[in-house]
């Protein structure tokens, strides 16, 4: 059980690119506000929310 | 500079840690939060000793293990007494300014305690797990750039990695490489459908345009969206800091409350199962004024029970001795050596009724009532051997697993004799939204 230091500079990171799928291939969810009031009844019925 | 340090303890929700490039994950999920790492310590086994959010969060700000404080369950008969210590209400007594931008006072009433000020976008949603990271900033930069002088105690709590996972336009396309995330031939979550959770995302959030997401990697894909998505909050949160001049002396401590399974264990995008993807949370500290060792990893067990009397001796407070956490501040500081727990017990009683006793090699599971997946009343595995935890050698190596079992008996009836309790809190609850579910059923 040891603490290691780590050997990057965090000031020389370079945030990565991430990579990309065709958007034709990605259908992306949308949550509506009706979505969100059948999520919100169903967990109230499991007790989650009072 | 102001002699106490302000505190930022930032919870995010169901975010699980190998999902995070400092944590090995291999997908760029995490930039900012893995800079916050180097600049900073990463505690690398630090266990939830309560899942999900209700016990796990009492944890953290108690300080105390669930058997303690009560708390095991979403929608459990128990309510934390005033008895119980709670970090902001300490805080708040040591002349900090104290704010919470989060939504669980609403879901149980203890959470509100201590906190001057309370505030909750979430209020605009139907759903208050939909409230996302730019509403939440927003609001919370706001109250840092007019918070009165002297120090101050934020909680920020994301939800963003929590379900629904609906991350926003400019995500679409990453992570996935799948080719068709709706095809109607796929039926590896079809299972999925049959749990109430399953059959929500089902009929909400999983819909699109093109018909029903039915490929699990895609759904992965949204979770690892969402994590990005988180990420450019954190970065922004930060930055707010700096400009503020208010990052030197300021202790940012990111945490989860749980992890997340993907498909993990058949438990698929929810947290429960006392599985180290659950279980196994991320914890990072910053705090450059207090001389932290910075880009370290501690690899020692710690608990999120830790978490307040750490904050508490940062802050040169004194710490109740009805806490049973331990403070690991010096360990971070690199004037004491790394050292932990030899083991962790933990427990969950929402989806199911279980206790899990983990060392360095091996994880025992107890279930006091069948689970709704059918698994067996007990599991063994050897985590060097077998990380995924995917091969129970319960029945090949009982001795082992007798023994485990006897430890985390004999432990949970010594610390029910010392409390004064009569009750296995786990038996008493059982696991509460499967019963509800079951009783919605029949």
């Amino acid at each position: 059980m040891e603490q290691k230091p780590r050997k990057e500079a965090s000031e020389d990171m370079v945030v990565p690119k991430p990579p990309e799928t065709p958007p034709s291939q990605d259908p992306a969810p949308v949550m509506r506000p009706e979505d969100e009031a059948v999520v919100a009844e169903r967990l109230r019925e499991l007790g989650y929310i009072e | 500079m102001q002699e106490k340090p302000n505190i930022v303890l930032i919870s995010v929700d169901s975010l699980r840690a190998n999902h995070l490039g400092c944590y090995q994950y291999p997908l760029p999920t995490s930039p900012h939060i893995d800079k916050l790492a180097c600049q900073g310590v990463l505690c690398e086994n630090m266990f939830a000793p309560g899942i999900p959010t209700q016990p796990s969060h009492t944890t953290i700000f108690t300080g105390q293990h669930p058997v303690t404080h009560g708390v095991v369950a979403h929608g459990g008969k128990a309510r934390l007494t005033r008895g119980s210590p709670f970090l902001p209400e300490i805080l708040f007594e040591e002349g900090y300014t104290t704010c919470a931008v989060d939504t669980l006072f609403r879901e149980r009433i203890w959470f509100g305690r201590g906190y001057e000020y309370i505030i909750d976008p979430s209020l605009r949603h139907m759903f208050y797990a939909s409230v996302t990271q730019e509403e939440l900033n927003d609001r919370a930069i706001h109250w840092i750039k007019t918070v009165p002088k002297g120090p101050f105690f934020l909680f920020i709590h994301y939800w963003d990695v929590h379900y629904p996972y609906v991350p926003p336009e400019r995500m679409r396309g990453l992570f996935y490489d799948g080719n068709n995330p709706t095809d109607p031939n796929n039926h590896e979550l079809d299972e999925w459908w049959q749990h109430p959770i399953g059959a929500m995302a089902r009929d909400t959030w999983l819909r699109s345009s093109d018909g029903l997401i039915r490929d699990p990697k895609y759904v992965t894909a949204l979770y690892d969206r969402e994590i990005r998505y988180l990420d450019e909050g954190i970065a922004a949160l930060e930055a707010a800091l700096e400009q503020q001049g208010m990052a030197e002396n300021t202790i940012v401590w990111l945490l989860a409350d749980h992890g997340e399974s993907m498909t993990d264990h058949r438990i698929c995008y929810d947290h429960y199962g006392l599985y180290d993807c659950t279980v196994r949370v991320p914890t990072i500290v910053r705090w450059p004024a207090g001389k932290l060792r910075a880009g370290s990893r501690l690899a020692p067990f710690r608990q999120l029970l830790d978490v307040a009397p750490t904050l508490l001796e940062a802050t040169g407070s004194l710490i109740p001795e009805e806490m049973e956490g331990r403070s690991f501040l010096q360990q971070m500081q690199g004037q004491e050596e790394p050292s932990g727990y030899d083991r962790v017990i933990g427990l969950e009683s929402t989806w199911q009724a279980k206790y899990y006793l983990r060392n360095s090699r091996y994880k025992f599971i107890l279930a006091r009532q069948p689970d709704m997946l059918g698994n067996p009343d007990r599991e063994l595995y050897d985590l060097a051997a077998d990380p995924g935890e995917d091969h129970n050698l319960a029945a090949e190596q009982p001795r082992l697993a007798a023994g485990m079992e006897a430890e985390l008996e004999a432990w949970l009836a010594e610390k029910l004799q010392a409390l004064g309790k009569t009750h296995d809190p786990v038996k008493e609850e059982g696991a509460v939204a499967e019963s509800i579910w079951a009783g919605h059923r029949s």
